[in-house]
């Protein structure tokens, strides 16, 4: 289950407050190489803002995070590029009026230099991005010139999580409730895929509403309640009324 | 998020959408070019040994040419989801300066050109931090821009008609090369071509394209949003700039009140040739088909002798029924409007009806109330 006995990230007693909310009260989370681990709870539980620190996009109240057993910060998203760390958000981020290869590449093209000129290099491009949809994914896109918003959903998400791992030094991924507007095939066809980069080695930290994919897919169960830690379980050990308790919390006086 | 559901419907029918798929890019020139036939058909019954002369030939290219680097500008701009109502304002403002500089200060007149460019480019920089730094909506930030510019313009000129020009300005608006187009036509053409390889080839364009199509994802994946939002406003500047030097040479003469339509004229010229104003799609075949569409239909209009001020009916009816068509065509799903009458027949579209007779109604009611209390004409003049 986990290849690595060390992990590759772990963050430490992590708050964070937004004005006089507190969103996250001393959260811990370890993430390692080849282990896909779920993060679970209610609407407002803080698993959106906790991915967020993990990626850059927020800095934490207080709390310390470590990568390889050195601390680090992060001040932007590109922090947690640089390092290894990225994201595959709820809604896509890609330009849908562009075609798949300008989405893999979006604000990290591929140049050529033509008398002194830098162009982009739009050939170099698509075949990397075929190359890396076909080797690392396994997608193959019927139309590479197409523009994405032609795309099926999961074509769509084979390209942004092809722009995650066409960094050749990623290695942890997180996706937010990549299958919540997915039909059953797509559905399917995305948690092979979790699969397929899993055994590349990454560690994979998935957000999701639906138990079935976190019993289907992950290794762990990070289970966030009212901004804190409510428990972590080892899948292969534990049943959905387990986690399903945990989410709810149900000694709770409310 | 219902929108995301929508887009990402896999079971569409492959049939329709791979011909749509296929024709999409078409879809900019298919457009202007059935209307711009359309005009053909019509002058061909109407005028037809006035409309289709050489020499009026020409002058339809000399108009569009004029047109064609603001054009091409502007679609950068549309195609951000931005827009730009200054244009003629920096054309005549820089056009102005130019004058004052060539014929005031004595400038040699090629330093008065590339200094009309470049105020352009300054008008277009301010444009910019307006909207980007100050956060005023574009649409505000170039209109009040626009007052400020033609303000600058008149307090400049005052009423005067600055005219007769060295031979390069003349040969910029109006000249030809013996054995080729127009210069202006060239010009034109080179704006186009160039503006052709910013939109492929540069990271310019490609971010023009991601920030109109998706602002937050253009954010998110590190584009410098703000900035390359900037540069098309100074693109745009700098296009009418070269403008205001194309109009001062087409006509060897300047004041400040020219160029007024310039605004209307363009973004309709963009917007016929299919680039969206919702944003990221765009189309420079498109937008020079849409100049060319604009310069024939208003030369049919003069050739018809209809009068000068329909150009700007022409013009707004032309932006709304293409604005119109394009979304129509790009709707996902269009069998929810099978007919006319079904969609007039919900309970909110009725209220508008009950509104339109209404104000109809009134109207009609005052016209006669007036016309029956009416008495000697009053005429102002
Ligand atoms: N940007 C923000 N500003 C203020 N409060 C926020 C912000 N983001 C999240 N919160 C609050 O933090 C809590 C956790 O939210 P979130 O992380 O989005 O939960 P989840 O993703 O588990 O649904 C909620 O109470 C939410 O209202
Ligand atoms: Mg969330």
């Amino acid at each position: 289950m986990m290849t690595d006995a060390r992990p590759i990230v772990t963050m430490r007693g992590i708050c964070k407050r937004f004005g006089g909310v507190a969103a996250l009260t001393d959260v811990d989370l370890d993430a390692y190489s080849g282990e896909v681990l779920a993060v679970v709870g209610d609407n407002g539980a803080g698993k959106s803002t906790l991915i967020k620190i993990l990626t850059g996009v927020y800095q934490p109240t207080s709390g310390t995070m470590e990568m390889d057993g050195r601390p680090f910060e992060m001040n932007s998203h590109s922090d947690a590029i640089a390092r290894g760390i990225d994201a595959v958000y709820q809604t896509l981020a890609l330009a849908d009026h562009l075609d798949a290869a300008a989405n893999v590449f979006l604000g990290n093209e591929l140049t050529r230099r033509i008398a002194g000129v830098t162009l982009l290099d739009n050939q170099r491009m698509r075949s990397e991005a075929e190359r890396v949809l076909f080797e690392r994914i396994g997608v193959r896109l019927p139309d590479m010139n197409a523009a994405t918003e032609s795309l099926s959903g999961g074509q769509r998400q084979a390209i942004a999580i092809a722009r995650a791992v066409y960094h050749t030094d990623l290695r942890v991924l997180v996706m937010d409730e990549p299958t919540a507007a997915l039909g059953p095939q797509e559905t399917e066809r995305t948690l092979n895929l979790i699969a397929t980069l899993k055994a590349q080695g990454l560690a994979i930290i998935l957000i999701s509403h639906s138990l079935d994919d976190v019993f289907a897919i992950s290794d762990r169960v990070l289970v966030m309640r009212r901004g804190r830690r409510a428990g972590v379980v080892n899948t292969a050990e534990s049943t959905r009324q387990d986690v399903l308790g945990l989410i709810v919390g149900g000694n709770d006086a409310w | 998020m219902p929108g995301n559901r929508e887009r990402m419907n896999p079971t569409t029918a492959p049939v329709a959408s791979d011909l749509k798929t296929r024709l999409d890019p078409y879809m900019a020139i298919i457009g202007p070019l059935a209307m711009i036939v359309m005009i053909l058909a019509f002058m061909a019954v109407m005028e037809p040994a006035r409309y289709f002369r050489l020499s009026n030939l020409n002058i339809i290219l000399l108009e569009a040419a004029l047109y064609l680097p603001m054009a091409m500008a502007m679609t950068f701009v549309i195609t951000q989801r931005g827009i730009d109502l200054s244009i003629g304002s920096i054309a005549a403002l820089s056009g102005i300066i130019m004058a004052f500089l060539i014929k005031q200060f004595g400038f040699p007149a090629w330093i008065g050109v590339l200094c009309a460019i470049s105020i352009g480019a300054g008008l277009g920089l301010v444009n910019g931090l307006v909207i980007t730094k100050f956060r005023v909506p574009d649409l505000i930030g170039t209109l009040a821009m626009d007052l400020v510019y033609r303000g600058f313009a008149l307090v400049l000129a005052k009423g005067l008609v600055l005219a007769r020009f060295p031979d390069l300005i003349t040969n910029i608006g109006r000249g030809r090369l013996d054995w080729f187009l127009p210069i202006p036509v060239t010009i034109g053409l080179l704006t186009m071509l160039a503006g052709y390889v910013l939109l492929r080839r540069t990271h310019f364009g490609r971010y023009s394209i991601a920030i109109g199509s998706n602002p937050e994802a253009a954010e998110m994946t590190g584009i410098a949003v703000e900035r390359h939002r900037i540069y098309a406003y100074v693109l745009m500047g700098a296009m009418a700039g070269l403008a205001g030097v194309m109009l001062t040479g087409k006509l060897n003469a300047i004041q400040a009140t020219s160029a007024p339509y310039f605004n209307l004229h363009v973004i309709a010229a963009v917007v016929v040739g299919g680039t969206s104003l919702f944003g990221g799609r765009a189309s420079l075949i498109g937008s020079f088909a849409g100049v060319l569409l604009l310069s024939m239909m208003i030369n049919a209009l003069v050739t018809l002798r209809i009068e000068f001020f329909w150009q700007s009916v022409a013009s707004g009816v032309v932006i709304i029924a293409s604005v119109t068509l394009y979304t129509w065509l790009q709707r996902k799903d269009r069998d929810g409007a099978r007919s006319l009458l079904a969609a007039a027949r919900t309970p909110e579209n009725r209220r508008l009806l009950r509104l339109s007779a209404a104000i109809v109604g009134a109207v009609t009611l005052l016209l006669a109330l007036g016309w029956l209390l009416a008495g000697a004409p009053n005429p102002s003049g």
